[in-house]
């Protein structure tokens, strides 16, 4: 009896450590796919990897490695709120645009690593533009970057001596940046049926009526978002 | 022997993604086209996101592949603008996607990247170097990076890769 309950104990621990080994190639497996897909079809010559990591949470500098190894860690935290591949692709989009900043520039990419790490906020409105560019490319919906923000980053009370922009300004500034480069994804919009999409719409209507006010007088003013 | 065919077929179906890719980058053979903006831009003017640029050949590329004369006109457009900011980083124009007649955006590789002058890196050392010293550490944030221009000299170079899908 104690023999077989002993076997039983291995057979299934086995099984468990084989399921979970299992899941978590699946999501490599994607993240890869995905991230892969982003490469060529930007046609980005530089070497890239994703690796995703779910024991390791995400540290202050979290760029480090994207700059530094050109490694994208996915962690498990940030990886719960992806739903679909769009929304994965936004996620890597914004860290291959920080780890292609790192090749180019002085002293192998030196230099312009620290200019991101430095003005990260300067650097993290660049990141959002490259990304909806680099999902346009690569055939995703630019308006997953929103949702995906809109789900994962959490709202400051002021970003004046903080490292990063409001999110809200961010979203604003990506909103932007479609209205006037990607209109189509605004008039064909496949999102507007989406739940989070019309939560962003939302909380962003004064930021949204300063763009239409920016569109109607043919300002080339930077807005001020709130 | 109908079993062997559906077993072949179904092969077929199962193996299709892998040879479906919408690119192959196997052939290295690219020709080199050289361009020049038509009209000097900088991140001073009022410059916008997705502007279409013009730019002119340089140089002749005749062969059986492509064939662009001296002068003739070709489009970019203006990709990401970073505009210049405090502790001296500098302004920074993305030019892509350049549309030559006949290719594929698919076969060119060109990516232009235009910095102004980077004076981030002798800021940050004075920045520090102040900093014991209040409020004089914070009195380089006024320091601006220089602002990016694309003058009608600066080559751009752009490649075509015919055997590019």
């Amino acid at each position: 009896m104690k023999k077989l309950f002993v076997l039983l104990s291995i057979v299934l621990f086995a099984d468990y450590s084989y399921a979970d080994i299992t899941a978590e190639n699946r999501v490599q497996s994607r993240i890869d796919s995905v991230g892969v897909n982003i490469l060529n079809k930007n046609r980005i010559q530089k070497r890239i990897v994703f690796t995703y990591n779910k024991e390791a949470k995400k540290k202050l500098l979290s760029t480090d490695k994207t700059l530094l190894k050109r490694q994208i860690v996915v962690y498990d935290g940030l990886y719960q709120s992806v739903q679909t591949d769009d929304e994965l692709a936004a996620m890597l989009s914004r860290e291959i645009s920080f780890a292609v900043k790192s090749y180019s520039g002085a002293w192998g990419g030196r230099l312009d690593s620290l200019e991101v790490i430095a003005g990260s906020k300067k650097f993290e409105t660049t990141a959002d533009k490259r990304a909806v560019d680099y999902m346009v490319n690569a055939g995703y919906n630019p308006l997953a970057l929103i949702v995906y923000i809109n789900k994962t980053c959490p709202q400051k009370r002021s970003d004046f001596i903080s490292r990063h922009n409001l999110t809200s300004k961010r979203l604003a500034a990506i909103y932007e940046y479609l209205t006037y480069k990607y209109p189509q994804y605004l008039e064909n919009n496949e999102y507007i049926s989406n739940k989070y999409y019309q939560n962003f719409l939302l909380n962003s209507i004064e930021n949204r009526k300063k763009l239409e006010e920016k569109i109607r007088t043919k300002s080339a003013k930077a807005i001020r978002y709130e | 022997m109908n079993k062997i065919l559906t077993f072949l077929f179904c092969l077929i179906i199962f193996c299709l993604p892998a040879y479906c890719l919408e690119y192959d980058y196997s052939s290295t053979e690219s020709i080199p086209v050289k361009l020049s903006i038509t009209e000097e831009i900088s991140t001073k003017m009022p410059i916008l996101e997705g502007q279409i640029l013009k730019f002119k050949v340089l140089k002749d590329v005749q062969n059986d592949r492509l064939n662009l004369k001296k002068g003739d006109i070709v489009t970019g457009r203006i990709e990401c603008i970073i505009t210049s900011g405090m502790n001296g980083f500098p302004a920074e124009i993305i030019i892509d996607n350049f549309k030559i007649p006949y290719v594929k955006k698919s076969q060119l590789i060109g990516t232009y990247i235009k910095k102004g002058q980077n004076r981030f890196i002798w800021v940050y050392p004075l920045k520090f170097a102040l900093t014991p010293f209040p409020p004089t550490g914070s009195i380089t944030n006024i320091i601006k990076g220089g602002h990016a221009k694309i003058k009608t000299t600066d080559i751009i170079t752009v490649y075509y890769y015919p055997d590019w899908k």
